[in-house]
């Protein structure tokens, strides 16, 4: 396939299985925030989990960017480098600054029904070559440079589950014939 | 080379990929050492061994936490100050609840609060004119933030959210404004090419029934900006 400028995307799900100490700050934190915001949309506490919400309270859709405030702190605090998603050395090396969060569901009370995810969506990074399940990359857009024959230092990111390609753009080089 | 400088080379060079090892070539900032745990060889790939989540993570506030709320937003300033009394305890100040608050900016625009839209780690200003802070022990919970616009079919109001410290829910209201003070707001600065608010405290759908709990003191200047004082009774 013809490599070029990509985006690696990765959706992290947090749910009551969590066990690491971002993970439970992030469930705790964002389950407390969701209680708080949906007692706005439903005073009464008709609709306890965030599906009935959706399907009973208008603008129940604001709880995704209103719970997302709890977590911002946390994902500030990864320093721009996706989580879990590790170079063959097990080092976290992509760089990000986007990302989305979702309720996948939720539960007033009962926490061990909250249920989120947050994708994180890397910059742009230069996909040179794939090495068995791994994408050998360059961080930013190096298809200048490689051409020069100069020596670029690189990663090798093995593919994993929830780890995607989510842009793509052709190098300057590989559109030339 | 002589192979005495040869060794003594190399031992140094193994010295410094020692100290700073090219593991993280997109960026050098992640400087925290992976977890002693290796990977586990199952058939033909390998789990990805533990990776600590460096920095160490800490309890951190939600963003809405602020004093400042005014983030990207012009308008004349106002400073919010909110007392919050209980009811159930012969009125005497609340201290330790949680008060959210949130308004339109000049123009009469919320910040964005819809959907899962892409947000950014360096981009604050969606999260403009909101605001959370813990009632003091006299009850008082302060903002700065600027005098809020208004937008069509609604008197000009500030959204309030009271919780107990659990945060459970005790009271969601809404300050009304002196329309005399707003009249002479809403004449000059970044206010002036939207004009004068639509609808009165009267006419509002809101404070229809009634304005006497909702309204606010306000007090000082467009030049010097306000100070907005409001009581909210609750039931704790």
């Amino acid at each position: 396939m013809q490599k070029g400028i990509i985006k690696l995307g990765y959706r992290k799900i947090i749910d009551a299985s969590t066990h690491n100490a971002w993970d439970q700050f992030v469930f705790n934190d964002t389950h407390l925030e969701f209680y708080m915001q949906a007692q706005r949309l439903d005073p009464a506490g008709k609709f306890p989990t965030f599906r009935l919400l959706k399907e009973h309270v208008a603008g129940a859709d604001q709880l995704h960017y209103l719970t997302s405030t709890a977590a911002i702190g946390y994902i500030r605090q990864l320093n721009d480098l996706i989580p879990d998603v590790a170079n063959r050395f097990g080092k976290r090396c992509l760089p990000f600054q986007q990302f989305r969060f979702e309720i996948i569901d939720s539960h007033i009370q009962d926490k061990s029904q909250h249920k989120i995810s947050i994708w994180f969506y890397s910059d742009p990074v230069t996909w040179i070559d794939t090495v068995e399940n791994n994408l050998l990359i360059a961080c930013g857009d190096k298809t200048a440079e490689l051409p020069t024959g100069d020596e670029l230092q690189t990663d090798l990111i093995p593919l994993s589950p929830f780890l995607s390609i989510t842009h793509f753009s052709p190098s300057e080089r590989s559109i030339k014939p | 080379m002589e192979r005495k400088e040869f060794l003594k080379r190399t031992f140094s060079a193994l010295g410094i990929a020692a100290i700073s090892p090219m593991v993280g070539a997109c960026t050098t900032t992640d400087t925290v050492e992976p977890d002693a745990t290796t990977g586990t060889t199952t058939g033909s790939c390998t789990t990805t061994s533990d990776e600590t989540d460096g920095p160490f993570p800490t309890k951190s506030p939600a963003s809405l936490v602020a004093t400042d709320i005014r983030s990207d937003r012009q308008g004349t300033p106002l400073t919010v100050k909110i007392t919050v009394q209980n009811k159930n305890a012969s009125c005497a100040a609340l201290a330790g609840a949680l008060v959210d608050i949130w308004h339109c900016d000049a123009a009469g625009n919320y910040s964005e609060y819809g959907g899962t839209g892409m947000q950014s780690t360096n981009f604050q200003s969606v999260h403009f004119l909101r605001g959370r802070q813990t009632t003091d022990a006299t009850g008082l919970v302060t903002f700065t933030s600027i005098y809020p616009g208004w937008y069509s079919g609604r008197a000009v109001h500030i959204h309030v959210h009271v919780y107990n410290s659990s945060g459970k829910s005790l009271k969601i209201s809404q300050i009304a404004f002196p329309e005399d003070i707003s009249k002479v707001v809403f004449a000059q600065g970044v206010y002036a090419s939207h004009g004068q608010a639509d609808t009165t405290n009267a006419r509002d759908n809101v404070f229809s029934d009634g304005v006497t709990t909702n309204i606010s003191t306000i007090t000082g200047s467009t030049a010097a900006g306000y100070v907005l004082t409001w009581n909210m009774v609750v039931e704790a």
